[in-house]
């Protein structure tokens, strides 16, 4: 059935006789036009990393970020509307902070994406709003060790209740992928925006359901990816942002962090070179 | 009296995802008489060309400053800016009130975006129509962001917005290498010969319809406008290879007559 | 005896005399905190050339009571400022969870704005402190802000539960404002003086002002945290002991030591 001229799809929150809210469906086109967004979750960390595509000669090279940190150990990125992904943002750190006034402690990743999901929801249920016009990959590390008792204050008791459980060990990295519906999943590798297919289909071949592939090995795969995504989309130029989360004992202690620029460099280098491979397969191909 | 269906409010996507209700809003920036900026290494600057609502009326305020480091140059609807700008002077406040800190030109922004963002999700109000440029010093150095109805901004090494700053930008475009190196002056000059670039032959920039601002790591926000204005347009007329009857060499100084 | 349900679970009154019913105050206008309950004692910091040395016991008392051995009083915010806190203890923890929240918000872009510098976390804590006590519900501390300000100079204030601040090239809270204080004005009396003071020097007289305080406060603890700040980071130790302490004083004090009468 065509949403076009039969009413239905002119207001948020209304169904269609079908049973479809087209306002949504219409909200997922606006992220299918923005630039390639993907997440990595690998073995000791994750990996966000987005395709920003350089619309003017006019913008300063490397500023303008587009993944964000929420509280210390998590990071967004999104692909649709800037703006909507801003907001998405500041609401994510508002959860994050609420959670640690209620509960002294960083919010888990995985609560974060509910509570994510349900306020992504709530704008899919009424006409006064419209739904996001984003697609957020939501990734995090939650810590492995113990939380100190209140802060920096004290090491609390050693032994009896709120004493230490030798070496007890949970956490460890999550990727969550949000759409404008508020309907969320847990993912081993996610992608979004303009690239999305080619990009999935990577992703796939990844084999990350197995849990071998290092953070460093991810970076890489990540660029490698986006650069494989946007020659597919015959867009111009484009900037690569990644940043990653690492465990307490890996590069970036537990915080999401920038990818530092050595190996971001790097890992553009072999994306090209992997390219450029596969291009001469093809002539090759083409020859025989 | 729509256009098509899916326009008559910002709550509304259409089939292929676009607000139309923001992107009139962003049409209304391009109604508003042009401004231009730029950033070196050193310094920000701004500069518009102001109108004339009629013959006994003064010329519209296109340069407001903010803080002693930073300032804004507005082409859209003016009452917007004003609402706007006031808004930017009490974050700019409350950041010396509460750290005794000179607010980021990147938190500001971001805060100006937060702000206009909520004006394209709810219903009930309308999106702000007006673009800004934002230019200021602070820890990190010159900033220039531009920023949109839609709750964007982005950070550039030059911008220009409003009527007729395609040319503008095309020429900013062509300089876009040279701008990190230039002293206070020359980058001065670039912008206002973008300023130039954007007007047809028989439009002049005068003693008082241009103003300048300009902030640097070690100056003030400055608001040029009058005889100060002067020395920067003839050098800006001298490079673009024109001049005027009004800045010729035996007009007498001190300036412009319409 | 009083067999009325009002007096169960209440101390005899003919014994330890009436209870202070002030305390269940059911009228009247409302009150907050009237005095600190678990505490920490001085804090003591001074400027030296290159940055500044701060540092506090790890002790919390309850009321005389030496409730908890292991606190740490001294907190590093960034890499440019530690901040020291004195008095109420539970006020001190409401502070640091503040502050966290404060380093993370400042923290969610590292390449748009500079880190917050000393001043201007005390210029922060000033509006916090200034504001709670003019809503007649202060925070009992009293706080030491050191570290580098904005051009990178050492800089050394104190805010207390008024929203009184102060600033000198040597402070101290508490006890320590009373005997540590003519002791650490000795070696550094003004600010030409601060610029001439080496970091050992620094390092040097506050250990000693941490022993004398050892010796004359009856709420402090020989254990000791000790901060750094300087251009290269924060050198944050807990835990320290004091080290050789000399009781041969105590002989000569009538009430002091073994000689009670």
């Amino acid at each position: 059935m065509t949403s076009i001229g039969t009413g239905y799809d002119l207001s948020n929150s209304v169904f269609s006789p079908d049973g479809r809210n087209f306002q949504v469906e219409y909200a997922v086109k606006a992220v299918e036009n923005g630039g390639t967004a993907i997440g990595i979750r690998c073995k000791d960390g994750v990996v966000l990393a987005l395709e920003k595509l350089v619309v003017s000669k006019l913008l300063k090279h490397g500023a303008n970020k587009r993944i964000a940190t929420v509280d210390r150990n998590a990071g967004i990125v999104s692909s649709g509307l800037t703006p909507d992904g801003r907001h998405f943002v500041s609401r994510a750190r508002d959860e994050a902070a609420q959670w640690r006034k209620l509960y002294k402690a960083p919010i888990p990743t995985s609560s974060l994406a509910n509570r994510m999901g349900s306020y992504v929801q709530a704008y899919t249920l009424y006409s006064s709003v419209r739904p996001f016009g984003v697609t957020a990959i939501i990734g995090g590390w939650d810590a492995e060790d113990e939380l100190p008792v209140d802060g920096m204050v004290g090491s609390g008791p050693s032994v009896g209740s709120g004493g230490k459980q030798e070496g007890s060990k949970k956490g460890g990295p999550s990727l969550y992928m949000i759409e404008p519906s508020g309907l969320y999943w847990g993912y081993y590798g996610a992608a979004t925006g303009k690239g999305r297919q080619s990009a999935k289909s990577e992703l796939e071949k990844l084999d990350l359901a197995a849990g071998n592939l290092t953070l460093e090995e991810g970076v890489k795969e990540a660029a490698r990816i986006l650069y494989f995504a946007h020659e597919d989309s015959k867009d111009k130029e484009f900037e690569l942002e990644m940043t990653w989360i690492s465990s307490k004992d890996g590069p970036t202690k537990g915080r999401h962090e920038e990818v530092p620029k050595e190996l971001r460099e790097e890992a553009e280098r072999l994306a090209k070179k992997a390219l450029e491979g596969d291009e001469d397969d093809e002539d090759t191909k083409m020859e025989e | 009296m729509f256009r098509n269906n899916y326009d008559s409010d910002t709550t509304t996507f259409s089939p292929q995802g676009r607000l139309f209700q923001v992107e009139y809003a962003q049409a209304a920036v391009g109604q508003g008489s042009i401004v231009v900026g730029a950033v070196s290494k050193s310094h920000a600057v701004l500069v518009a060309l102001k109108r004339q609502a009629e013959e006994l009326s003064s010329y519209q305020k296109k340069i407001i400053q903010i803080d002693s480091h930073l300032g804004i140059a507005l082409s859209g609807l003016a009452a917007d800016a004003r609402v706007l700008s006031n808004f930017m002077k009490q974050q700019s406040m409350a950041s010396h009130m509460t750290y005794d800190r000179p607010i980021s030109i990147a938190d500001i922004s971001v805060r100006l975006c937060d702000r206009a963002q909520t004006h394209t999700q709810h219903a009930g109000s309308r999106p702000y129509g007006v673009g800004l440029l934002i230019a200021g010093v602070d820890g990190k150095g010159p900033h220039l962001f531009e920023f949109q109805p839609s709750g964007d901004a982005q950070e550039m090494v030059a911008a220009s917005i409003g009527a007729r700053s395609q040319a503008a930008r095309t020429f900013l475009e062509d300089q876009v290498k040279e701008f990190e190196s230039m002293d206070e002056a020359t980058l001065i000059t670039y912008t206002l010969r973008a300023l130039i670039r954007s007007q047809p032959e028989d439009k002049v920039l005068s003693y008082d319809n241009t103003s300048i601002g300009v902030v640097g790591l070690e100056k003030s926000f400055k608001l040029l406008e009058g005889e100060e204005i002067l020395e920067h347009v003839k050098r800006a007329y001298r490079l673009e290879g024109r001049a005027p009857e009004e800045y010729s060499e035996n007009a007498d100084e001190g300036g412009s007559m319409e | 005896m009083n067999h009325l349900p009002q007096a169960w679970g209440r101390p005899r009154d003919d014994v330890y005399g009436p209870y202070n019913n002030s305390y269940l105050q059911t009228s009247g206008p409302s009150q907050h905190t009237q005095s600190p309950i678990v505490t920490g004692t001085s804090v003591l910091a001074i400027k030296f050339k290159d940055g500044v040395v701060i540092a506090a016991d790890n002790l919390a008392s309850y009321g005389s009571l030496a409730r908890f051995t292991d606190v740490k009083r001294l907190l590093r915010f960034n890499s440019r400022a530690v901040i020291g806190f004195g008095g109420d203890v539970s006020d001190m923890q409401y502070l640091t969870r503040l502050l966290s929240s404060l380093e993370i918000n400042e923290n969610y872009s590292v390449t748009s704005s500079t880190e917050l510098a000393a001043n201007n976390l005390h210029t922060y804590l000033h509006k916090v402190m200034y504001k709670r006590r003019s809503d007649f519900n202060p925070l009992w501390n009293q706080i030491l802000i050191a570290g580098l300000d904005v051009a990178d100079n050492p800089y050394l204030a104190s805010v207390d539960l008024l929203g009184t601040t102060f600033s000198s090239p040597t402070l101290a809270t508490g006890f320590g404002a009373h005997l540590a204080v003519p002791i650490m004005r000795r070696v550094c009396p003004d600010e030409e003086a601060a610029k001439e003071l080496t970091q050992e020097q620094a390092v040097e007289t506050v250990r000693e002002c941490m022993k004398v305080l050892f010796y004359r406060d009856a709420r402090s603890l020989d254990k000791y945290s000790i901060a750094v700040v300087t251009k290269e980071g924060v050198d944050l130790k807990h835990g320290e002991k004091l080290e050789k302490q000399s009781w041969a004083f105590a002989e000569g004090i009538r009430g002091y030591g073994t000689q009670v009468n």
